[in-house]
């Protein structure tokens, strides 16, 4: 499984690498599903099946399938693309790159240095030890990542209204709401 | 596993809570009413705020792997739901004028507490990523929320992209960790690290998790966010988000140290001392500029996480008493400071008055809230007779105890630029009135429940700097169970 696991590691890293860099949108989404695909597959190569079927059928097969949809939806044209490329150019992105580059040659030193690149071992994780383990010592945690979504889902819901009929028609996004009569 | 009764009794404050969350919203499904909304919340948090006397019974006490509390964590859960509190009143005088949705906000703020609550009592790195998103999430909602307002949307925004990059750097900091010890637990990190061995894994997870951490405390190479966020986010958000985030992670980040110590570590110690030093003078520096007094509050509340990382930075046996004594004055002095912000920005009617020029002359028609400001001042600048000078008393007493002589320097010399600020903003309140137009609070803010709050807060400052042994003791019996 190590090839595997270095392997797919490597696929996961040059894919997002590509996500970010590309400029036409749905390219970049579809290198995204090859990133997610390529984690469920280090997911796998580490003894987690679960988390690596869970990967697929959630992100690859749900979240990314909508993004996708929604993207060609907007139907982003050319214009935006030429943005995207604006925005990549070389002074812009050399700094942050540079750095990454050093963070990059310090992490190999210390992989080389300090820890040793052994094999791959340990047990098969199954969805009942999973299940066992969710709703044994992290039940709490279950409670409270609902309530994470509950407040995800109510901010989303207010700041992402769509109020077209509601505002007056002289209102807009740059004009702060006016209410008070004494308002500068 | 099981939950026995006093497991439930120590997790009452959290259960109170998330009931509340529930009833408020049921209550805004059936009906929207917002004076019932913040009347079912305030409720709520004061049933919570008594609840912990329930729980004080059976401290300390841990609660399945993830949460310990003790004295310690009922201390800053208690100073969490009184913030909380005083957020919902300011907020409830400045939503009034609010022409769109204004229930969302209690339910955001509820479960922000809630989030802060699980974070103060977290003994375990799950149940600290759970509080900490749990309680940053809600607050992107919370800054964003007055959205068709552009800055506020920029406000919100910005907090969460850069929020997810600071989650993006605790995740892999944990994961680190985990790889390196094999537990998740704040205790057997810290005996794994007492081992040896596998410094440089543990080095590196450490310093993720603290990058991640000050980016929430906006301490000094990670502050950029915090003027616009301050300056953007509706008032009575900005007043949760300096006073229950930044105390909830800072409680956390002491429990974090206390329990994996790596103060044997000195890159560590030395990096630590040099953000503690670079947020005092830069957070100072850039607070000279500013005529906005949030703007001018988010820089003061660099400086001042600077003045509190001192005691991270001695941990000595003064330390947990320092930093429970520190927040305590600053959670009351912020909490005041915007109060009377929104309240002079209430209702809500676009951009909040946060101008300096808008608080010119304040004193000649508003006597007590422009005296309510001047304590607040006077406090957050450290001047004796206030709360804030204990805060700052004792963050040089451990400075000096440990003989951390340039974090002295540092505070003294931050303390000496803070006046000035400070003081001029004071001035401002008691000059002859401008000829701007000027914004103003309404007549009977002193009757409603914002303006109490904000004047039993100046009693509470004045009190606790003339006579501050009852809090001292408090804090004294509010030890850490460690490990």
């Amino acid at each position: 499984m190590e090839i595997a696991f270095y392997l797919s590691a490597l696929v996961a890293i040059l894919s997002t690498f590509r996500v970010i860099t590309h400029t036409d949108a749905v390219h970049a989404l579809l290198y995204l599903i090859v990133s997610l695909l390529a984690i469920a597959m280090v997911f796998f190569a580490l003894g987690a099946p679960f988390a690596a079927a869970l990967e697929i059928i959630v992100y690859a097969g749900a979240i990314m399938v909508l993004f996708v949809f929604v993207i060609m939806m907007l139907n982003v044209g050319q214009e935006s693309i030429e943005r995207e490329r604006r925005w990549l150019r070389p002074g812009i992105w050399t700094g942050p790159a540079i750095l990454a580059a050093i963070l990059l040659v310090v992490l190999a030193i210390a992989l080389w240095g300090g820890g040793s690149l052994g094999g791959i071992s340990g047990d098969t994780l199954q969805a009942t030890e999973v299940g066992i383990r969710l709703f044994g010592p992290y039940l709490l945690m279950v409670e409270l990542a609902s309530f994470l979504l509950l407040a995800a889902l109510v901010a989303a819901v207010h700041v992402g209204r769509d109020e077209e009929r509601q505002i007056e028609p002289d209102r807009t996004m740059n004009e702060p709401a006016q209410r008070g009569p004494d308002n500068d | 596993m099981n939950l026995t009764t006093s497991h439930l009794i120590a997790l009452l404050p959290l259960l109170i809570v998330s009931a509340t969350v529930i009833v408020v919203m049921l209550g805004v499904a059936w009906q929207r009413h917002h004076f019932l909304s913040a009347t079912l919340t305030v409720i709520g948090l004061n049933a919570a705020l008594v609840s912990l006397l329930a729980t004080l019974t059976v401290t300390p006490i841990q609660v399945t792997p993830l949460l310990a509390f003790d004295n310690y964590s009922v201390l800053f859960m208690a100073l969490a739901l009184i913030a909380a509190l005083a957020c919902t009143t300011l907020a409830h005088a400045y939503l009034e004028g609010f022409d769109d949705r204004r229930e969302e906000y209690y339910m955001l703020l509820l479960c922000s507490v809630l989030g802060a609550m699980t974070l103060v009592a977290s003994r375990h790195m799950t149940a600290l990523f759970i509080g900490l998103e749990l309680m940053s999430v809600p607050l992107y909602g919370m800054a964003a929320y007055a959205y068709r307002n552009r800055v506020s949307l920029e406000a919100g925004l910005k907090y969460m992209v850069l929020s997810a990059a600071a989650s993006a750097f605790l995740l892999f900091g944990m994961a680190l960790l985990y790889a390196e010890s094999g537990t998740l637990e704040f205790a057997g990190i810290g005996a794994s690290m007492n081992q040896g061995g596998h410094d440089l894994w543990l080095l590196a997870g450490i310093g993720m998790m603290v990058i991640a951490l000050g980016f929430k405390l906006s301490l000094v190479p990670f502050h950029l966010w915090t003027p616009d966020v301050y300056e953007g986010a509706p008032a009575p958000m900005s007043a949760f988000l300096a006073t229950v985030s930044k105390l909830a992670v800072f409680a956390l980040l002491i429990r974090l140290f206390e329990t994996a110590p790596v103060t044997g570590n000195d890159v560590l110690h030395t990096v630590i001392a040099v953000i503690a030093f670079a947020s005092m003078i830069v957070g100072n520096l850039l607070a000279l500029r500013q005529n906005n007094i949030k703007r001018l509050l988010g820089y003061s509340s660099i400086a001042h996480l600077g003045y509190l990382l001192t005691a991270l930075v001695a941990s000595n046996s003064l330390a947990v008493e320092t930093v429970g004594v520190y927040m305590v004055t600053y959670v009351l002095t912020t909490l005041g400071t915007f109060g009377v912000v929104a309240l002079v920005s209430s209702p809500y009617s676009g951009v909040d008055a946060a101008d300096m020029s808008h608080y010119r002359g304040l004193f000649w028609r508003r006597p007590y809230l422009a005296a309510v400001m001047t304590v607040m001042m006077l406090s957050l600048a450290g001047i004796p007779m206030t709360a804030g000078f204990i805060g700052k008393f004792y963050a040089l007493a451990v400075g000096v105890q440990s003989g951390l002589w340039w974090l002295v320097a540092g505070i003294v010399v931050g303390s000496a630029i803070g006046l000035y600020y400070y003081l001029r903003v004071m001035v401002g309140l008691y000059l002859h009135e401008g000829e701007q137009s000027r914004r103003d609070a309404t007549d009977d803010w002193g009757q409603r429940s914002g303006g109490v709050m904000v004047l039993l807060l100046a009693i509470a400052v004045l009190v606790l700097g003339v006579y501050p042994q009852p809090m001292i003791a408090l804090i004294d019996a509010a030890t850490m169970a460690t490990g």
